[in-house]
């Protein structure tokens, strides 16, 4: 093999494909990637910081901004972690509603991730577009209920702000009828498709052991052969009432992502199924009566975890005492998820590594905070 | 290794290896665009079709929003009086996470008392982030999440909004919002008249609506005067003849308020508010006599009061003792009010 000069190239930080502000240093023999370094930063906004001069409550819309696909799974982890500090009880409606919104989110998720990917393998807009027709529907549901698309702040202590206004069930069960359909003409669109093989299949493998000790969690973990769940692993909320499967790949590359994915969209679609069923004889009001916003935790600290659509998704509070936390911490999915990236890329040519990227399904507003 | 789940499996994905890719792959992907090409002519207005054009042709088209959707925070006021419901109380501003509310609070020209009204209420649009929690702690229901979204303007300095820009009647929240309005209609209603029992003048009035409310006083004022006199004699007199007996009342109201509340706490055992929990009742039970007779004087002082900011012109002498009444009363019942608070 020809020996070249190494060369260093900066990807980004505008856009390296459509994720956001970010930056990878790579260096490149040819069109083969040596070594790449992710530099990030150019999103920070102090969001850590912020939260300890806010008061617990005033903190929830702020958690809608880190990643602002999944604003409902955002306030879950940040309302089960105060209610957890403070000793606050959710009412069943509650959690049923909670688990509904979470897991429309799922779907919503993973069907913008797929599409996105699939724009940075260079199918222009046409299969974001089957994405986020069914996302749009889901968001206007979101709206409905909370009265934001994307920056929900549906969440309370306790519960959630309101309950469903009677226009939701309907359609509701008209979206749970297209989205079986809207999978399985996503499979159709995509799945053998000749292009997305070749760009896909072993590209970007992330090897079991390296996926541990890099702590990846989420698809992207489960892609690589792991059935770590933590809705399986560790059921908070009400899902162990729920029945339905963990997908895992076999060889962790970009298609296995990508199979994962369109896996976990059908099973959150079972679940939400489950809640509907269950939701009528579920006990109590969509908010703990008894609950008050204005928090003031005792002495003492609390970490919750839920499974967000991209991974595990911790908040870690300190209280001491007052109305404002003492330390707030977000273990944000995204940031450590993007950490293997040099490894993953290394070998591969430097067209892959925006698909690998894609794959990895970030979002700079959880990454940088 | 195998790893069981309760109620679920683990499900190694198939990626297809066995199968056999000769561009059927591609063909299936295009039959799909192809389907979805055909249907590109119809709309897609029902959540359970998955083909057709969802988008819609904004602005000439426009999609409705749903009554919960929030924007940006508004205040209200009464349609026919022009009282706002605000009655600065500072809720919303403790809560705004950005804290981009500012409000003063109205005072009484006169005696510098705070009165329940904002004298300006102050929103910065560009730095609100719309998160409605404003609007969720309200107790008056007066701040409410407006559904305009079209706001944007070349002049940053714009988007600050004072409170003549966020005011708005009753009647725009009820049309966006029917069934959230109806919800809290009555109560809120209920705690504007006690808000506008204890307004003076044009304090509280919307600043859209102070023009119409002044004219409306006048007139109403000059309907009265040529009531009370239809011949050409001044209204001095009559006003005269009349305070001095209302007047008279309502100090005596007041002072008998005064007195009961005293009496009562003193029957508590101590005079300090800090009463001990045993004679609670008692207590309890006397200041709310002490407030019904406080409240009682109150109104009759506030009947002569309430004429006096509608006919400036009335004579000053008549007027400052009715008013010095209304207020003691007003003292008095708060006085009583504290104590039942306290104990
Ligand atoms: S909506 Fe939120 S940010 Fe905006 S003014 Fe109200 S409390 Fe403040
Ligand atoms: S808008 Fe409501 S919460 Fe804010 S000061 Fe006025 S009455 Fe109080």
């Amino acid at each position: 093999m020809i020996k070249t000069e190494e060369l260093q190239i900066n990807i980004g930080p505008q856009h390296p494909s459509t994720h956001g502000v970010f930056r990878m240093l790579v260096t490149v023999d040819g069109e083969t990637i040596v070594d790449l370094v992710p530099v990030f930063g150019y999103l920070h906004r102090n969001h850590e910081q912020i939260a300890e001069v806010n008061t617990y409550l005033q903190n929830m819309p702020y958690t809608d901004r880190l990643d602002y696909f999944n604003s409902m799974a955002n306030n879950q982890a940040y309302a089960m972690v105060v209610e957890k500090l403070v000793g606050i009880e959710v009412p069943e409606r509650a959690e049923y509603l909670r688990v509904l919104m979470v897991e429309l989110t799922r779907i919503l998720n993973h069907a913008g991730a797929l599409g996105f990917l699939i724009n940075d393998m260079g199918a222009w807009q046409t299969p974001l577009a089957f994405g986020m027709r069914e996302r749009e529907k889901i968001l206007d549901l979101f709206e409905m209920a909370s009265g934001a698309r994307m920056m929900c702040n549906y969440f309370r202590f306790g519960g959630v702000v309101r309950d469903l206004p009677p226009a939701f069930m309907p359609l509701l069960k008209d979206l749970l009828v297209a989205l079986p359909a809207f999978f399985d003409e996503f499979e159709r669109l995509l799945c053998e498709n000749e292009i997305l093989l070749q760009r896909s299949e072993g590209v970007g493998v992330l090897p079991k052991d390296l996926a541990i000790s890099y702590s990846v969690t989420g698809p992207v973990l489960r892609a690589s052969g792991i059935p770590y769940d933590i809705r399986k692993a560790e059921p908070y909320s009400i899902y162990d009432r729920f029945d339905f499967d963990v997908p895992v790949g076999s060889v962790g590359d970009v298609y296995d992502r990508f199979l994962v994915r369109v896996e976990e969209m059908r099973q959150s679609l079972r679940i939400i199924e489950q809640v509907l069923e269950q939701l009528p004889d579920a006990e109590g009001d969509h908010i703990n009566p008894k609950a008050k916003q204005n928090v003031r935790p005792p002495v003492g600290d609390a970490y919750a975890r839920i499974e967000s659509p991209k991974g595990e998704l911790g908040f870690y509070l300190v209280s001491d005492g007052s109305e404002k936390p003492y330390r707030y911490k977000v273990r944000a999915p995204s940031f450590i998820n993007l950490t293997p990236l040099g490894d993953m890329c290394r070998g591969y040519k430097v067209a892959d590594v925006v698909v690998i990227l894609g794959s990895i399904d970030i979002v700079m507003g959880e990454v940088d905070r | 290794m195998t790893i069981q789940f309760e109620r679920g499996k683990v499900v190694v994905i198939d990626r297809g290896a066995r199968k056999l890719r000769v561009g059927q792959g591609m063909l299936k992907g295009m039959a799909v665009v192809w389907h979805h090409w055909l249907k590109s002519f119809q709309k897609l207005d029902n959540f359970s079709k998955t083909a057709g054009v969802f988008t819609v042709e904004y602005p000439d088209e426009r999609i409705k929003l749903p009554e919960a959707y929030r924007n940006m925070p508004i205040l209200l006021y009464d349609d026919e009086t022009g009282q706002e419901l605000c009655t600065a109380c500072f809720q919303c501003q403790r809560v705004c996470p950005p804290q981009v509310i500012h409000i003063n609070q109205a005072r009484n020209p006169e005696t510098g008392k705070a009165i329940p009204a904002a004298a300006e209420f102050i929103i910065e649009y560009d730095a609100c982030m719309s998160c409605g929690f404003c609007a969720e702690v309200c107790p008056f229901d007066s701040i409410k999440m407006d559904h305009e979204f079209e706001l944007s303007t070349e002049d940053h300095a714009e988007l600050t909004m004072n409170k003549a820009q966020l005011s708005r009647p009753v009647s725009y929240y009820e049309r966006i919002a029917p069934t959230f309005w109806a919800e809290v209609k009555a109560s809120a209603y209920k705690k504007l008249q006690n808000s506008v029992k204890r307004r003076v003048d044009l304090i509280g009035i919307a600043p859209q609506m102070v023009e119409k409310v002044k004219a409306m006083r006048a007139a109403a004022a000059e309907s009265e005067a040529t009531e009370a006199a239809p011949s050409s004699a001044p209204t001095k007199p009559s006003a005269a003849e009349t305070s001095p007996a209302t007047d008279k009342a309502a100090k005596l109201a007041a002072i008998r308020a005064a007195n009961a509340a005293k009496q009562d706490a003193g029957n508590g055992g101590t005079s300090t508010p800090e009463a001990p929990a045993g004679d609670d009742k008692a207590a309890k039970l006397a200041a709310i006599r002490a407030a019904n007779a406080a409240k009682k004087a109150a109104e009759s002082g506030e009947g002569s009061a309430s004429v006096a900011p509608a006919a400036p012109e009335a004579p000053a002498g008549d007027d400052k003792a009715a008013r010095l009444a209304a207020i003691r009363a007003a003292n008095a019942a708060k006085k009583a009010k504290d104590e039942q608070e306290n104990s």
